[in-house]
């Protein structure tokens, strides 16, 4: 009995003496997430859980991923310094391949069941859990033109009657790349690249040049040298309506024949430090109030399944109906990566 | 004209401070601190105690190094190889040996990987004063009856000063600009200004960008006009 109790103080003592840590990693370019997960976040985890929240913010996901490799590689199969990683797409294959993730990660299935199945085309196998989702929209400024060319052709179209007043960000950029791939889907490999081909003369500078990032797309498009934005973010335009750097005439729009969208996830590093800790700030992160809120303060998009809770929309956000009917699964992320390449021996390179 | 060079600066304050800037207008329509509320100290207190720590230990490891570099053709090609080493692929080769040594996701660890390209540049900058020092002037402070320490003060350490100075300074502003090697070595535990910089700059959020621009700038604004003043005196 004495003993029994020994080891009670022994673990309350040692509880308060080191403060719990759940580590992070994410990109962290976007200031509203980050001052939320600050904010909101952290003092609720650390005043229900008692965990503290520390964000390991990086410029590409890819960064964690080859640290993790590189851990692997040097046998550090434990007290890692990352608990969570968000996740998805090329990185998360690459991390599969490596074999750097733990898991079956064990939710409650909240979200639409094509969530769980294959992040662009790889299976997921339970090693990352969906957090949030996205979908490709193009925005353009009602106060220069009332409606927007709906459908790939009448883009096409539009571009050629206006030569110079369109771009898109050079592949593999996140952005451009999805804007090329919606050209797959609908025309095929060959089709897709003689379609961008024909409309290359005609864009912004002649298609000699190409914005590297869609921080140039998003200043080109607010300095007025060209008219359409685009962004894998549904709620993008209203964002930067709200902080100051489109105006308040912008809008959005999908094509008629649907956009591409994925879902974005939270994976655990092989070799974290806290697998608890990770779990619990994993179960906050998805669970239906954080997202609920998230909606709320952020304008994201609510990505559990079920009736739309019909959250308050972004001035330019479109009504989440409408985006789930216009949902269309990416590409298998190795013909994804064939046709980057191919773009730019086809295109970019073609005289 | 030496004004001109404030020129981009009171440009970042403009930026940090703007917001629903649109072209054609000259001037900002509005105005916002929501950019410098995204500033934090943390990223600021670790660059400047791994500039800080860097810089002291470059150059007191570059001290006596610079008379062999001069001499010694071997000395000089390792140093200059070090000097030209791509940060990231020296700190990808160390990832490795930092694991094994513990030293990965530490402030020590961090400021070990600054010193590799750090130091060189102090070696090079004292190497030049040295090369300029005649000799002679040691030998006749000693017939003087000079002491070591005396030497020193009075001779050698006067005629080094604009060449620690400077290798002082290239050690700073090296360690203040790493960013590949601080996000691997440091595995994104130690952030420094260049790490949460990188982030805004790549999502456009200039306003957030030109508020950390500027605090970025604030050190080696401040240390080269303290440098120019030195010079001047």
């Amino acid at each position: 009995m004495g003993r029994a109790w020994l080891g009670i103080v022994a673990l309350l003592a040692g509880c308060a003496a080191r403060p719990r840590e759940v580590n992070f990693a994410m990109w962290a370019g976007d200031e509203a997430r980050n001052r939320y997960l600050e904010n909101v976040v952290r003092p609720h985890l650390q005043d229900r859980h008692g965990l503290t929240l520390r964000i390991v913010p990086y410029g590409h996901t890819s960064e964690v991923v080859s640290k993790l490799i590189t851990e692997k590689a040097a046998g550090k199969t434990s007290g890692g310094s990352v608990d969570v990683v968000w996740i998805n797409g090329e990185n998360f294959r690459a991390a599969k391949q490596a074999g750097v993730l733990w898991g079956p990660i064990v939710m409650p299935r909240l979200y639409p069941a094509a969530a769980y199945e294959k992040d662009f085309g790889t299976p997921i196998d339970g090693l990352e859990t969906p957090w949030q989702s996205a979908q490709f929209v193009m925005a353009w400024d009602t106060a220069r033109f009332a409606e927007p060319p709906r459908t790939l052709d009448a883009l096409v179209a539009w571009v050629k009657a206006h030569p110079g007043r369109f771009t898109y960000p050079a592949p593999p950029d996140f952005s451009g790349s999805v804007f090329t791939r919606h050209f797959l889907l609908a025309k095929g490999f060959d089709g897709g690249l003689a379609a961008l081909r024909e409309m290359k003369p005609y864009l912004w500078k002649r298609g000699e040049t190409y914005p590297a990032t869609i921080a140039e797309l998003d200043r080109l498009f607010a300095n007025q040298e060209i008219d359409f934005a685009m962004s894998y973010g549904p709620s993008f335009a209203s964002e930067r309506i709200a902080r100051g750097t489109f105006p308040a005439t912008v809008r959005t729009f999908v094509f008629d024949s649907g956009t591409i969208g994925n879902f974005n996830y939270l994976a655990v590093p092989f070799n974290a430090a806290d697998r608890p800790a990770a779990l619990t700030l994993i179960g906050d992160l998805t669970s239906r109030e954080r997202l609920l809120d998230m909606a709320r303060q952020l304008g994201h998009t609510f990505p559990h399944a079920g009736p739309d809770p019909g959250l308050p929309r972004g001035i330019a956000t479109l009504p989440p109906a409408l985006l789930r009917a216009k949902f269309l699964p990416e590409p298998d992320a190795g013909e994804l990566v064939r046709f980057e390449q191919a773009w730019r021996q086809r295109v970019l390179l073609a005289p | 004209m030496r004004w001109l060079v404030w020129l981009p600066v009171l440009f970042l304050a403009v930026r940090s401070l703007a917001t629903r800037w649109f072209w054609p207008a000259l001037w900002p329509g509005e105005w916002s601190g929501r950019a410098w509320s995204a500033v934090r100290a943390e990223p600021l207190e670790n660059s400047l105690t791994l500039a800080a720590a860097v810089t002291v230990t470059a150059v007191l490891v570059a001290l006596p190094l610079a008379g062999p570099y001069l001499r010694r053709p071997s000395l000089r090609w390792a140093v200059l190889t070090l000097a030209l080493l791509p940060p990231l692929a020296a700190s990808v080769g160390l990832h490795g040996l930092f694991l094994r040594l513990g030293l990965t996701d530490s402030w020590w660890g961090v400021a070990l990987v600054h010193l590799i390209p750090a130091t060189p540049y102090a070696i090079i900058a004292i190497a030049g004063s040295l090369s300029r020092f005649d000799e002679d002037l040691v030998a006749q402070a000693r017939t003087l009856g000079a002491g070591p320490w005396a030497i020193w003060r009075h001779v050698k350490g006067p005629a080094l000063a604009p060449g620690l100075a400077t290798g002082a300074v290239f050690a700073f502003v090296i360690s203040w600009s790493q960013y590949a090697s601080t996000a691997l070595i440091g595995g994104g535990r130690i952030l420094t200004l260049p790490m949460a910089l990188v982030g805004y700059q790549q999502s456009g959020d200039e306003a957030v960008a030109a508020a950390l621009s500027l605090v970025f700038l604030s050190a080696p604004v401040m240390l080269s006009v303290w440098v120019e003043r030195g010079w001047e005196l």
